[in-house]
């Protein structure tokens, strides 16, 4: 992942080439249309499998040759990954796949296209707009809003309390477990994995929220990315609060061409699982990522197929009578399935990913502790995220400080943010974690 | 008439956000300030730990010896030997998991106060390395940045940014609220006896040994070795007597690491004693004079300082324009 200025024209080829297919997608008929849509797709994908994939597609083939006692003669490429490629591929391909089935317009002003693809916002890490919701926007005039840039603002503020307070803050122990395992005992290994999938929740969602707050200083509407993912009571609710735009994005493209659930209960579950593997292809090209898909594909079918067992057993012990407690379990048990995919997701290659887990099932201890202070302020923030999202998701009409209807107790919560920032947060570094996709 | 005003304000949606926004960067403001300056008042009455003798270093050392380096320096250099030996009044100026940078920032801000009349400047294998950790430590020095200008330039190798960050009263003590905490409370009087800056450690290393031979690879900082040059520099322009010393690690390399090596090299130039104990046979692979692979424990803190004031001594007395005597007090 880099910023390389040349690799604008990167940016400038796919543009040109999506703007020029939808408006020739619109004007043909017949299988011409689908000609021009497969022209675009072969574009974006290839710009990706060059930049993404194809030192790692030729590393594994070397392997493959390696087996069979030869030499790969192909080149490696001395290439970096341009920020944000990925998710600038997937909104421009959403673009022509929506011109093509009819549900958008082709854009012919060249410079809203553009900016449909390159704006700002959430050109690094999303958001991954739709066109029938973005390019509308471009054509509107705003006028300032006082309640919306306000609500922008706390939107933004909050973001970097996620990012530099929390997630960078779990970030130095979690580097420091996960690049040497070896050093660590199960335990360790255990909280290093908690504390990453409240990091990664934390440094993502912190990015959407800055995205969106920002696009809506200027009155644009950015669609919700997250909604309290470990809060999900099982997987399938997990992958419809997290990264949003995302999941929806492989749901409407990718899921539902290959037939969705209307088919066969084999390619059904194929189906789920080749769409997760997709997935965690499109997150990095290295092994970790693709059995981290494949995992969470795993316990989806799992999910499906264990489901009325499930609620056979939940109905022998009593838990449909106890709603609150049969709750709870099934939250905790999605976030520590959660967590355990997680491993693959943050582990630096597969071999340390078991290594991890054949740990982690040892429950030796003591916990590393290197500074107090610092786990005592990781902590912190992890009960700061647990708090603030409990009470969204359960208790949203009671108490607030942030919409106080008192103007001096809103300032204050807000100052207490800034102040929390300034006292607690992380300013070395810390890039977000998505900008490598 | 403040309601009038408000009325007024609240006419218009821009004004009104102009009038809120001032109010809230008012109360940061208030509170960044006030909090700061607590911070900042509070740190500096810490009468233990790091942030402590990094004060002491900075402010109120007069010794005739200072050592610098990271932690290998706090744990290797034994201040009785040293005294003793040499007749010279010791302070350790190292600090856990600080670099170059560091080292020449406190360097910088003694020189403006007094001159030193020995300085031992403790290298690790990789100082040289790319690494912005390194600079990220430099947060250390933070709480000097509006009271030492000297140590400025150093400190703002950090980031391009650190002259703004550094508006605000609170930034300096980022992420230091329950250090602070620490060293004015009660019980840091408990915690692990410094002497001068010296932190003995008394455990013995108890990892199975593996016949290992360890090499490391990296891309070499050019800045590390401008500031390293000028660290000499400095020393030979105040005419402090400079000893650079890379002291024992448990492991065996195949080769003198690189950093070593240019150190070694830009020393020599300048004539200055540059003492390579990192591979020395009485040290490695010898569990019982270390607390782990990086670290001696005392008892190797003591035979490695004697053997240093051994070379200092026969160095001394070998250079005929400065004779030992000159730092032996009668």
């Amino acid at each position: 992942m880099a910023f390389v200025p040349i690799y604008i024209l990167i940016l400038a080829f796919t543009i040109l080439i999506d703007y020029f297919a939808g408006i020739q997608i619109e004007r043909a008929v017949g299988s011409r249309r689908k000609l021009f849509l497969i022209f675009s797709l072969i574009a974006n994908i290839g710009v990706l499998a060059v930049f993404k994939y194809y030192n790692f597609l030729n590393k594994n083939f070397s392997f493959l040759l390696h087996g069979f006692g030869l030499k790969n003669p192909i080149p490696y490429l001395s290439i970096l990954l341009p920020i944000g490629l990925s998710f600038h591929t997937f909104q421009a391909m959403s673009y022509t796949i929506e011109v093509y089935r009819g549900h958008q317009k082709a854009e012919k002003h060249f410079g809203i296209y553009s900016l449909y693809v390159m704006f700002y916002p959430q050109l690094v890490a999303g958001p991954i707009e739709r066109p029938q919701n973005l390019l509308h926007q471009f054509r509107e005039r705003y006028n300032f809003d006082y309640h919306r840039v306000v609500e922008a603002f706390k939107l933004i503020v909050w973001g970097f309390v996620k990012k530099l307070v929390i997630a960078d803050r779990l970030a130095i122990y979690v580097n420091a477990v996960y690049n040497h395992p070896e050093h660590h005992n199960g335990m360790t290994l255990l909280l290093a994995t908690i504390f990453f999938a409240i990091q990664i929740y934390c440094d993502f969602s912190a990015y959407s929220d800055i995205a969106i707050g920002v696009a809506k200083v200027m009155g644009f509407k950015l669609m919700t990315n997250f909604n309290r993912p470990y809060f999900a009571r099982n997987i399938s609710e997990f992958w419809k609060r997290w990264h949003i735009s995302l999941s929806t994005w492989f749901k409407d493209y990718l899921y539902i061409s290959l037939g969705g659930n209307r088919v066969s209960i084999p390619r059904w579950y194929f189906n789920l699982l080749f769409v997760f593997i997709v997935s965690g292809l499109w997150h990095g090209a290295n092994w970790t990522f693709i059995i981290w898909g494949a995992l969470n594909g795993f316990y989806l079918v799992f999910g499906i197929i264990t489901y009325s067992f499930r609620e056979k057993i939940a109905k022998l012990v009593g838990l449909d009578q106890l709603p609150k407690i049969n709750r709870l379990i099934q939250v905790l048990t999605t976030f520590g399935l959660s967590c355990f995919a997680w491993i693959f997701f943050r582990a630096n290659n597969v071999r340390d990913a078991f290594e991890i887990i054949k740990k982690i099932f040892t429950f030796k201890g003591p916990i590393f502790i290197e500074n107090p202070s610092m786990i005592i302020y990781a902590f912190s923030g992890v009960l700061l995220i647990f708090i603030v999202e409990l009470k969204q998701e359960y208790y949203r009409g009671n108490f607030s400080f942030f919409n106080n209807k008192n103007w001096i107790v809103r300032h204050l919560s807000y100052s207490f943010l800034i102040i929390l920032i300034l006292l607690f947060g992380v300013f070395d570094g810390g890039q977000f974690i998505y900008f490598q996709f | 008439m403040v309601k009038l005003f408000m009325e007024n304000i609240k006419k218009n949606d821009f004004r009104h956000f102009l009038f809120k926004m001032f109010i809230l960067l008012a109360i940061v403001f208030l509170l960044d300030y006030s909090i700061g300056n607590i911070l900042s008042y509070y740190y500096f009455k810490q009468q233990r730990g790091s942030d402590y003798l990094t004060t002491y270093a900075i402010e109120k050392t007069k010794a005739d010896l200072l050592i610098f380096g990271s932690s290998r320096a706090n744990h290797h250099y034994v201040p009785d030997i040293f005294e003793k030996r040499l007749n010279l009044s010791y302070f350790n100026a190292g600090r856990d998991g600080n670099f170059l940078f560091y080292h020449y920032a406190i360097l910088k801000a003694v020189l403006k106060r007094y001159t030193p009349k020995m300085v031992i400047l403790d290298l690790i294998h990789g100082e040289f390395s790319r690494n912005p950790d390194s600079y990220d430590r430099l947060s250390s020095l933070l709480p000097y940045y509006k009271s030492h200008p000297e140590m400025r330039s150093i400190i703002d190798l950090k980031s391009p940014f650190e002259k703004i960050k550094m508006l605000s009263s609170i930034y300096p003590n980022n992420s230091s609220l329950l250090v602070i905490a620490g060293g004015n409370a009660f019980f840091s009087k408990k915690k692990r006896e410094d002497t001068q800056g010296y932190i003995p450690l008394s455990e013995i290393w108890n990892e199975p040994i593996k016949n290992e031979v360890r090499t490391y690879k990296y891309t070499v900082d050019s800045t590390k070795i401008k500031i390293y040059e000028s660290f000499i520099r400095d020393c030979i322009n105040a005419k402090v007597k400079l000893f650079i010393i890379c002291s024992p690690y448990f492991w065996k390399s195949t080769f003198t690491d690189y950093s070593v090596r240019i150190a070694q090299e830009l020393a020599e130039k300048r004539n200055v004693v540059f003492l390579d104990y990192s591979q020395d046979s009485t040290f490695t692979n010898n569990v019982n004079l270390f607390a782990d692979p990086q670290h001696l424990n005392d008892k190797g803190a003591r035979i490695f300082s004697t053997n240093v004031v051994d070379t200092i001594l026969s160095t001394l007395g070998n250079v005929k324009d400065e004779p030992s005597e000159i730092f032996l007090k009668k």
